[in-house]
């Protein structure tokens, strides 16, 4: 159970999409490959208004994963406890899942709390040790400038927060819309991020929100990752024998 | 591969929990609760002041039922020794059933009295010292257990009404060792002010602390003017320097800066020493000015040898 790899997408915007297909669709598509979608709603003076925050809460939903909607301040915070806590969640539903094999239909919700306090001790060591990818979609159309710096220092806070963990962790970082293509991608595949890289700059500023397109894209990303050969040695010396961990790895990849 | 769909979760904006009917009664243990009112809210839920077989309890529900519980788990590992009074004590875990699904909580001591930077803006900074020496005799029994408490802030922390103890409270934060910080606040991460990471480390709950003293021994103006960018230590430094309250424990502040201690203890240690060495140099001499200059050179010269210290130390490490 140790070596599972939890994947995540986390979308960082200030409104509506309006271009391409529904992010909702999108979140749904990445779901169904394993993929969690968390929503990072970024307001400044103005309000995300009824319609963006439903979508915001919409997409998460659709991709298994949670949202919030906060201010410039908050983002570097709120980046790291979403991810951590769509973590937990996702490992609590698989655990969840194979106590309900054992117990029958009731599942966790069966147990008396003495027994969950322990399950939820094991969830969240499973959290820590488990490997972890993310990629980063930053919203970089028009109203998110001012933002932008903000956004800048969060990828780099994230590293650090990533870095800090047990487990392996990687993560990328895309800004949408790009310049010929609906998502550009500003930071590759990498386990730490220099703070010096400039997201601010060479931007395709333009009024379109491409969302859906672009967590479409990052799908793709999760096929790309390279595995370091230390660890890759271990992930197929490890398919051979994967009788007892095998079963996580199945709902989680 | 079956997931129960749930309600999308809002979080430090707006926690939106439902809420506690009047009365209700634990699932399991059948203990009944009389809800007063609401204390707060933290990242994971919201406490309420109850009252059960009318004894005053905290009780606190989330949303997640997963995140209450990890709660727990602290509290009871933090329990083995009932003499440490560390946070409040643990009285009841159960499940409620809020809106037709059932809802995870737990009941805990209630604790009365109020958080930290209220009661020293009444009381007086001649406190902090005191406070700050009582905290990190809680915090190491933590550590003692194998944890870190993470989210070290003013806010998280309550002196008791009665006999102004300090206790912690909201253990959404405390990690075990080694790992990585489960909830932090920026104001007094070491990440935040590139001290560090943010590893559960002894180390890292003692540089909250020590920002902790500075933060509460300063006015607000001149904490706020110190939270510029980039956030560097160099900027506590300036304010430990122009405060006459703070300028005699620059030493053991620095030192927590750049994680010099190996212990709480070893750090409450040499606070209480400043502290009593202070309070004998004042009744022998109230007069006396509190910062000659010779000594104040003295003080910025092994506080750049520190910082050196410490950036060798970074160098090397990396």
């Amino acid at each position: 159970m140790k070596e599972a790899t939890l994947k995540q997408i986390l979308v960082v915007t200030d409104g509506c999409s309006n271009s391409g297909m529904s992010p909702v669709a999108a979140a749904s598509l990445a779901r169904e490959q394993g993929i969690t979608v968390n929503v990072i709603g970024v307001i400044d003076k103005s309000e995300l208004g009824e319609k963006g925050e439903r979508e915001i809460r919409d997409i998460a939903e659709a991709g298994g994963g949670l949202c919030d909607i906060v201010y410039p301040q908050q983002l570097a915070q709120t980046v790291q406890m979403l991810t951590r806590k769509a973590m937990t969640r996702t490992i609590h539903q698989v655990v969840n899942k194979e106590l309900k094999e054992i117990l029958g239909d009731s599942g966790i919700e069966e147990l008396a709390p003495e027994k969950r306090v322990q399950v939820a001790g094991m969830v969240d060591e499973l959290g820590e040790k488990s490997s972890l990818n993310v990629v980063m979609l930053v919203d970089t159309s028009g109203s998110m400038k001012p933002k932008l710096s903000a956004v800048q220092q969060a990828i780099h806070d994230f590293s650090i927060s990533l870095h800090s963990r047990s487990g392996q962790s990687r993560m990328a970082v895309g800004s949408f819309p790009g310049k010929h293509k609906y998502l550009d991608i500003r930071i590759p595949w990498t386990e730490k991020v220099e703070q010096a890289h400039q997201i601010t700059s060479d931007l395709a500023m333009s009024g379109i929100t491409p969302t859906g397109p672009a967590i479409v894209e990052a799908i793709a990303l999760f096929e790309q990752v390279k595995l370091p050969q230390s660890l890759s040695d271990r992930y197929a010396s490890m398919e051979e024998d994967d009788d007892h961990n095998g079963s996580l790895r199945d709902h989680v990849f | 591969m079956t997931i129960t769909t749930e309600a999308c979760v809002t979080m430090s904006s707006k926690v939106n929990i439902p809420d506690l009917p009047k009365y209700f009664q634990g699932k399991w243990n059948k203990k009944s609760y009389h809800v007063l009112r609401e204390l707060g809210r933290g990242a994971n839920g919201a406490v309420y002041l109850t009252s059960q077989d009318g004894i005053k309890r905290a009780v606190k529900v989330g949303i997640e039922g997963i995140d209450i519980l990890m709660e727990v788990n602290v509290l009871k590992s933090v329990q083995q020794g009932r003499d440490s009074r560390v946070g409040p004590l643990l009285c009841d875990v159960d499940d409620l059933v809020l809106n037709g699904k059932p809802c995870t909580f737990y009941a805990m001591e209630y604790l009365d009295g109020e958080q930290l930077d209220h009661y020293i803006q009444r009381a007086g900074t001649e406190w902090v010292t005191v406070m700050i020496v009582q905290l990190l005799a809680r915090l190491d029994i933590l550590h003692k257990h194998g944890w870190v408490f993470g989210d070290l802030k003013p806010e998280n922390i309550m002196v008791t009404q009665s006999d102004k103890q300090v206790r912690l409270i909201d253990f959404g934060g405390v990690t075990k060792l080694g790992n990585a910080v489960r909830q932090f606040t920026e104001e007094y991460d070491r990440a935040a002010w590139h001290a560090g990471d943010r590893r559960a480390e002894i180390g890292y709950d003692l540089f909250s602390t020590a920002v902790m003293m500075v933060r509460l021994m300063v006015d607000k103006e001149t904490w706020k003017s110190s939270l510029g960018d980039p956030r560097e230590t160099a900027l506590l430094c300036d304010i430990i320097r122009k405060s006459d309250r703070l300028y005699p424990y620059r030493v053991s502040l620095l030192k927590a800066f750049h994680g010099k201690f190996a212990t709480a203890g070893e750090m409450r240690a040499e606070l209480l020493a400043i502290l009593r060495e202070r309070t004998v140099a004042a009744m022998q001499k109230p007069k006396r000015a509190s910062k000659p200059a010779g000594k104040g050179i003295s003080g910025l010269f092994v506080a750049s040898l520190l910082l050196l210290a410490g950036t060798l130390y970074y160098a090397w490490f990396m």
